[in-house]
């Protein structure tokens, strides 16, 4: 598929250099010309002619028409010519490959202009695999959507996937080859083929030595076999992975239970009791995170049979928030509840003898506290009334006995083969500080002198105690592909353009070891080139493009086959379960951290996590992601130190001022966020921010982009890994300069805080199961108010359709996917940090954050708010020019162009999910808006991320959340065209579509049958401020949590009865 | 005329066979002398200075977006807003005491009501240029007017804003008609006794054609009556549908039914508050001493103190209504209002509004202008603060905590505010200095001179 681009991006330089028109060209002539000049012509067309004067006589005569002397190549002209092709030069590492637009004589089969075409494809982010679907409209892919028929996303994505596409058009990526010999010069493809073919070359007659290769985390089949290939050409290579979220002890642990390298695959769907011990089964870093949020979600229904969630660890997590008992615990003791659960299990189930010995009892001083023991004992008593359908993950950054332990634990309550199962781990490339350190002592060694940088950012993650920018300067020819020109490129004497992967071919490994195939949505734009294509072209094989060295890989020489698999983008089923049998395990050796006291703040703990927003660091120049608030600190543009507020006020802490974070001598500043649930004792801080060499958006100190967030990569470690002990906070006496949260911090006032508490359990109601169960009223009493009675009759009667939408507060989990996959659909602009400093960020969508509890264990609560769509609407009775107006399908629509921008209808939604274009956001973050146009090459390529069924707004006007109308609309002609109705879950809004769990659920409330008519139905359904009488179409679903009876808390209807 | 005669105000003041006289030659005065005082040159540069502020600040804002002020989420409007509702009840006193006092026969008022009228003129322009830029697309506000047009696109009647637009709207009108046509005498009396042409024109233009003949006399003194009767409710509606904005919202701490009479007499007592800040100066640098007399401050005194009881009263009264609805969030609004992180505005408004008054119990503080004149000014602050704990802390924190937030000025939001009081002090030196200040033909028929040879 080729790039197509509007006409206007024509390259200018092909005009000014001079077009050379015919003198035919009678428009461009000062009169037209005549053949015959000799006599006076009886018909005539101009008075030069007539008159036969010798200036028009030379104007005939002439070739061209532009006096050859002015011509650009003519000596005159040449120095026009220069400065116009000098400029052209300039501008062009801003463009991107030209083709040449021609218009269809044949109209290709299945296209349709406009309307869009999904295409199979695949990212793998550090290794995590997902299949997905780009959505492409006439050769632009503009949205991304989960792949239904894949395992490993059943048609959910997650906030990565949704920014991606932000991504693949960012005008800072890399747009060159550039080689970097003492100065930046910019080169070509084929100056760099060349040097490196020389260097091969020369590699490969010396059998590889001096030659390495570091990557990031791969589970590509292809690029697994490429390295197979380059190692065998070259054996004396050595190829290294590193990634900074990656952790041996997983695979070390199924090593040290079963002796052999396997994959557990869970089965959580089956799971009727769940305990999570440090673990996020349901975070987007997980691999196999959206098929685990699917089927923990599927079991969190109340009129199903419930699952019970237990949760363990130190921060809120999203499982941690779903959970129905939570325990806020240090990370480094779950070696020591695993230690409690193994011996309290053992001698309860009296496991056979082959198990081995169990761990001995730990003498834990937090098995002290009464009530994390009682919770201890109720896991037991409840795992062993489930066993065979009960199941215990724990996190990968806990060491790998840790993770043997829980093997051994899974095993013996009968879950293997039920909730877990375990499948032979595939040719996976994968690798950690540790490869890194190793790497970097060859380089020390001084006996690597080629290096070749497969993506990643190792300059930059580092960690601190692995001088890798430093040994990087040793190495004579260091070559990087990399999608950016960021810090690691800067130390390499070669940078490459990468790919992006919606531009190359490729491959990946699901988490259950299905294949999935990613086929290009629109030709490179920078000329860049994948990873596979990379090596295949300096191993010099014959066939060097993507597709063939993807089909290559899987062995499908047979067309029909290989083209099912490019549509479906997937081949091949699940891998096959094995049934490894449990070694023994020796009993572990636990830290002084492992059985402290569970509160002391004399040894801080310290964990450094991904971020949800910028992953490792590699997301940091996309503006939608920047600006995605933190799930429980609600904090965009930046990362910060979360603490319990009771540690903190112990430290002297102020929540929303800075602090300095100090480990091992390294200090970083940060602002403190108070995160009541996260255990005492204990820091949480995010990786991935304060990049400097990051772009436009995320940080390019060159140009004075301010660099967002703190560089936490200082205080991470290979020695201490992600969870350190003995970190020490020291409060600053001032606040950073824009702190740009979405929701009030922790800390307010006690009036704002008492007011906060007395209307939550309105706002977000919830019950206990068996509550519920014995009054399924319980819900709708949370609230009493007089009859809602209307002063006039409903001006529409939603005769067709009426649409609506149920939300599941069981099943958020605060993850954030629907909010950038809404800004993506309904192209909402990003504000910029000081914007949403001042509350100003564009989401139509939010994800409300509260906590509940007291503040020593407080748990968290999600809450998305979307506009409520009132058939009542608010909004509508107070603008003064009719911009917002009722559907006769019950959406409240907005009129862009005819809205003043009064912002009354903003004042009176009680909900406040009205957005306003304070200032010209897209222009000032584009360069453009519809309206205005631009020459800016940046700018237009960044635009063709519009979404083009949805109108840019610009500055001045309301705007909100309008159900996905550019969907609904979609789906109807479609419907109507085919002369049938709209199915139920035909048409899914941008946020429902998105969504891991399935919390949305959008249809025709008319639709007695529709699944929204019967979540509507269910007892549990409330409106959000019913008692305004804004008869909202949007109900959410009450959670609903199923805590052990022995650990319930008091009855939730007693108490406003 | 038991009343009126009680407290004529000039009983004593203006003495002697030539009392007219006086009252012509100290009004004419100000337009005659061939400088004014040093003190209107400094009023005015300063005054410039202000009004240039206003412009450069409301340019940028039409140039740069709206973003320019300090709204943040939920507190979508600002400052704008809280300027438009002060300005508009400013301009209240001038209705009340040029319409009202006129039909109740408070003849006491024609030494102050051109002045109060002027005032309330250069208030509504002060208000009426806050709703137009406040917009987010300040170049079509008048979307919201019902022009006929091809496109079909007509205003939304149910909206308060619309009402808003007619209710000013008309209430500008008929102000400026009220006053205008009172200054039509004054205006000849200018003409008479211009000495160069160019005066003699323009006060002749602006006199239209008066010669004070008795028939002119009479259709003159029916059309104010008739005027001042169409003016009566104005006095009562504007601030009555100005506060509909709020009242007919469901926010809490807007949705109150009380908010009509409870704007209305803010709206009075602001507005006289104004007229003394403005009286007192200009008594003293223009020389009308005489004119406007002690007993005219003390009278107006004692209105803002009955004005300012009204508004405690209302403030009191949201108060128990809000205890007394039992919905939580009603309640909330109200004891966040006063005790919650706004607390420091809703104290200085009660401050300066309630408490700021009471020291006009004392005849001795009501008759110093020194005490007058700081209390006019506090009530200013005060009802000024007023419209911004109405507004801005009610949507600070509203349903939702989540969208709570704590609005912070910007710069340009300071910048229009001071500017606003350049553009009006700039209109009323303006006013000062080429307008007939006092209503000098009114005036003449109230003094005793007027009724001495009447029997």
């Amino acid at each position: 598929m080729s790039s197509m681009k509007p006409k206007s991006l024509q390259d200018p330089s092909t005009v000014s250099s001079g077009e050379l028109k015919t003198p035919c060209d009678a428009a461009d002539m000062p009169a037209s010309a005549a053949a015959d000049t000799s006599a006076a012509p009886s018909h005539w067309r101009s008075l030069a002619e007539l008159d036969n004067d010798p200036e028009f006589r030379e104007f005939v005569a002439r070739e061209f028409k532009t006096p050859l002397e002015e011509m650009p190549l003519s000596s005159k002209g040449r120095r026009r010519f220069m400065q116009l092709m000098g400029a052209s030069f300039a501008l062009a590492g801003c463009r991107w490959k030209e083709d040449k637009l021609l218009p269809f004589s044949e109209r290709p089969e299945g296209f349709v202009p406009g309307e869009p075409v999904f295409y199979a494809t695949a990212m793998d982010i550090a290794g995590v695999a997902t299949g997905l679907w780009a959505k492409s409209f006439d050769g632009r892919p503009i949205k991304i959507e989960g792949n239904p028929n894949s395992a490993s996303s059943l048609g959910a994505t997650n906030t990565y996937h949704q920014g991606s596409i932000l991504g693949l058009y960012d005008p800072d990526r890399s747009q060159q080859v550039v080689r970097r010999a003492g100065q930046r010069t910019p080169s070509s493809w084929a100056d760099f083929d060349r040097a490196a073919g020389e260097l091969i070359a020369q590699a490969r007659a010396a059998g590889g030595r001096g030659v390495a290769v570091l990557s990031e985390a791969s589970s590509s089949p292809t690029l697994a076999s490429l390295r197979s290939r380059f190692l065998q050409a070259m054996p004396q290579a050595t190829w290294v992975a590193y990634e900074p979220s990656h952790s041996a002890s997983a695979e070390q642990g199924i090593e040290l239970a079963f002796g052999q390298r396997l994959r557990a695959v869970l089965a959580p769907e089956r799971a009727d009791v769940l305990v999570s011990l440090d673990a996020d089964l349901l975070c987007p870093s997980t691999d196999g995170g959206l098929a685990y949020s699917r089927a923990i979600a599927s079991r969190r229904d109340p009129s199903g049979s419930m699952s019970r969630i237990y949760a363990v660890e130190s921060s809120i997590t999203e499982i941690g928030s779903m959970a129905d008992h939570r325990v806020a615990l240090r990370a480094s003791q779950i070696a020591a509840v695993v230690a409690y659960l193994d011996a309290e299990l053992s001698a309860q189930a009296r496991p056979p003898a082959a198990l081995g010995a169990a761990q001995p009892r730990p003498d834990a001083k937090f098995l002290e506290d009464a009530g994390v023991k009682k919770v201890l004992d109720v896991i037991v008593k409840d795992l062993l009334a489930h066993r065979g359908s009960s199941l215990i993950t724990v996190g990968s950054r806990q060491p790998a006995e840790v993770h043997a332990v829980v093997h051994r634990l899974n095993t013996l309550l009968g879950n293997v083969g039920k909730t877990i199962r375990y499948v032979e781990e595939a040719d996976r490339i994968s690798g950690g500080a540790a490869d890194l350190a190793a790497l970097v002592a060859e380089i020390e060694a001084g006996r690597v002198e080629t290096l070749l940088i497969l993506g990643g950012n190792p300059v930059y993650n580092a960690p601190v105690d692995v001088p890798f920018a430093a040994a990087l300067g040793k190495v004579k020819n260091s070559i990087r592909l990399g999608l950016y020109e960021d810090e690691t490129s800067r130390l390499c004497t070669w940078h490459v353009p990468q790919a992006h992967y919606l531009e190359a071919w490729g491959d990946a490994r699901a988490f259950d070891g299905t294949v999935l195939i990613a086929q290009p949505t629109i030709a490179p734009l920078h000329g860049g080139r994948s990873a596979i294509e990379l090596i295949a072209g300096l191993l010099g094989l014959p066939r060097t493009s993507g597709q063939d060295l993807v089909r290559a890989t899987h062995d499908a020489s047979d067309d029909k086959v290989w083209r099912r698999a490019v549509h479906d983008g997937t081949l091949g089923s699940a891998a096959l379960a094995v049934e490894p049998v449990l070694r023994p395990i020796a009993s572990m050796t636990l830290t002084e951290a492992a059985l402290g006291s569970a509160d002391g703040i004399d040894k801080l703990e310290l964990v450094l996590e991904l971020d949800p927003a910028v992953h490792d660091g590699r997301f940091a120049n996309n503006g939608w992601l920047q600006e995605m608030s933190h799930p429980l600190t609600k904090i965009s543009w930046g990362n910060a130190l979360m603490i319990a507020p009771i540690t903190a006020e112990r430290l002297g802490l102020r929540d929303g001022f800075l602090a300095t974070l100090t480990l091992e001598g390294r200090s970083v500043e940060l602002p403190v966020a108070f995160t009541p649930g996260q255990a005492p004792g204990t820091l949480t801080v995010n990786l991935g921010y304060g990049r400097k060499v990051a772009g436009r958006v995320g940080g390019l100190v060159d140009e004075d982009v301010e660099v967002v967030g703190t560089d936490t990569y200082a205080l991470f470690t290979a020695k201490a890994g992600a969870i350190a002990v003995g970190a020490t906070v020291t409060p600053l006496n001032r606040r950073p300069d824009v702190l740009a949260n979405t929701q009030d911090l922790y800390a307010i006032d006690d009036i704002g805080a008492r007011g906060r508490d007395e209307r939550l359990p309105q706002l977000l109601r919830e019950t206990t199961l068996s509550d519920y169960q014995a009054h399924p009223e319980v819900i709708k009493h949370k609230v009493h108010h007089p009859p809602r009675l209307n002063l006039w009759h409903d001006p529409v009667s939603y005769d067709g359709h009426k649409w609506g939408m149920a939300i599941d507060l069981n099943k958020c989990t605060g993850c954030n996917a629907c909010v950038i996959a809404c800004a993506a659909e309904n192209n909402t602009p990003v504000v910029g940090k000081h914007e949403v400093a001042r509350g100003r960020e564009m989401n139509w969508l939010r994800v409300e954050r509260y906590f509940k509890g007291d503040r020593e264990q407080a748990d968290a609560r999600q809450m998305p708010v979307l506009c409520m769509q009132c058939e009542n609407a608010p909004c509508e009775q107070v603008c003064p020019v009719g911009a917002t107006l009722h559907s006769s399908e019950g959406l409240n629509d907005m009129v862009y162009n005819r809205c003043i921008g009064t912002r009354y209808c903003s004042n009176n939604c009680p909900y406040k999910v009205r957005r306003f274009n304070y200032r010209n956001y897209n222009l000032d973050v584009y360069g453009t808006t519809p309206y205005t146009g631009t020459d800016d090459p940046r700018a237009k390529l960044r635009s063709m991320a519009f979404n083009p069924d949805v109108t840019v707004r610009g500055r001045g006007v309301m705007e909100k959340c309008t159900f996905c109308v550019q969907r609904i609309q979609n789906v109807k002609i479609k419907a109507k065209n085919a002369r049938r109705p709209v199915e139920d879950g035909e048409i899914k809004t941008a946020c429902e579509q998105a969504c891991p769990t399935g919390a949305y659920v959008f249809g025709d409330l008319n639709d007695k049958k529709s699944r929204v008519a019967k979540a509507h139905g269910e007892p549990r359904a409330y409106e959000l401020l019913q008692e305004l009488n804004n008869r909202t179409r949007v109900q959410y679903l009450a959670r609903i949590s199923n805590p052990h009876p022995e650990l319930a808390t008091e009855d939730g209807h007693s108490e406003r009865h | 005329m038991a009343i009126a005669s009680d407290i004529n105000p000039y009983q004593g003041a203006l003495k002697g066979d030539n009392a007219f006289a006086q009252i012509t030659d100290n009004v004419s005065r100000i337009m005659e002398a061939p400088k004014p005082p040093r003190a209107w040159y400094i009023a005015m540069g300063f005054s410039l200075m202000l009004l240039a502020m206003f412009g450069a600040s409301l340019g940028f804002v039409v140039w740069e977006g709206i973003g320019a002020w300090g709204h943040i989420h939920p507190v979508a409007w600002g400052f704008p807003i809280v300027n438009f509702v002060f300005w508009v009840g400013i301009g209240h006193a001038g209705t009340l005491i040029s319409a009202i006092l006129f039909l109740l026969r408070q003849n006491w008022r024609t030494a102050i009501n051109r002045f109060a009228e002027a005032m309330t003129i250069f208030a509504v322009i002060c208000a009426a240029i806050f709703p137009g830029v406040h917009i987010g697309r300040p170049w079509l506000p008048y979307w919201m007017t019902p022009i006929p047009n091809q496109m079909g696109m007509w205003p939304q009647f149910r909206s308060p804003l619309e009402w808003d637009i007619f209710a000013v709207g008309t209430y500008a009108t008929v102000s400026i008609l009220f006053w205008y046509m009172g200054m039509i005498p004054d205006f000849a009396t200018f003409r008479d006794r211009s000495k160069t042409t160019v005066r003699r024109l323009v006060y002749g233009l602006l006199a239209m054609g008066w010669r004070g003949s008795s028939r002119q006399w009479h259709r003159y003194e029916r059309a104010y009556l008739l005027l001042a009767a169409l003016a009566t409710p104005l006095v009562l509606s504007v601030h009555s549908v100005v506060s509909f904005d709020f009242a007919t919202s469901q926010l809490p701490g807007w949705h109150t039914t009380i908010f009509p009479p409870y704007f209305v007499a803010g709206a009075i007592f602001g507005g006289f508050a104004m007229v003394v800040v403005l009286a007192v100066p200009s008594r003293q640098f223009f020389g009308l001493k005489r004119i406007i007399t002690m007993r005219h401050l003390e009278l107006m005194s004692k209105i803002i103190l009955a004005t300012g009881m009204l508004v405690g009263y209302a403030y009191g009264m949201e108060m128990f209504i809000a205890w007394y609805s039992g919905a939580i969030y009603e309640q909330f609004a109200f004891v966040n209002r006063a005790f919650g992180n706004y607390g420091w505005a809703y104290w200085t408004m009660i401050f300066c509004n309630v408490l700021a008054p009471q020291v006009f119990w004392s005849k001795k503080m009501r008759t110093n202008v020194w005490v007058i004149f700081f209390v006019g000014v506090l009530v200013n602050v005060g009802m000024w603060f007023e419209r911004f704990v109405i507004i801005c802390t009610s949507l600070a924190r509203d349903f939702l905590p989540a969208n709570w937030g704590y609005f912070v000025p910007s710069v340009v939001d300071y910048a229009t505010l001071a500017g606003s009081f350049g553009l009006f002090f700039t209109l009323f030196l303006l006013f000062c200095r080429y307008i007939p200040m006092v209503a000098m033909a009114e005036m003449k028929a109230f003094i005793p001179e007027g009724h001495a040879h009447d029997h």
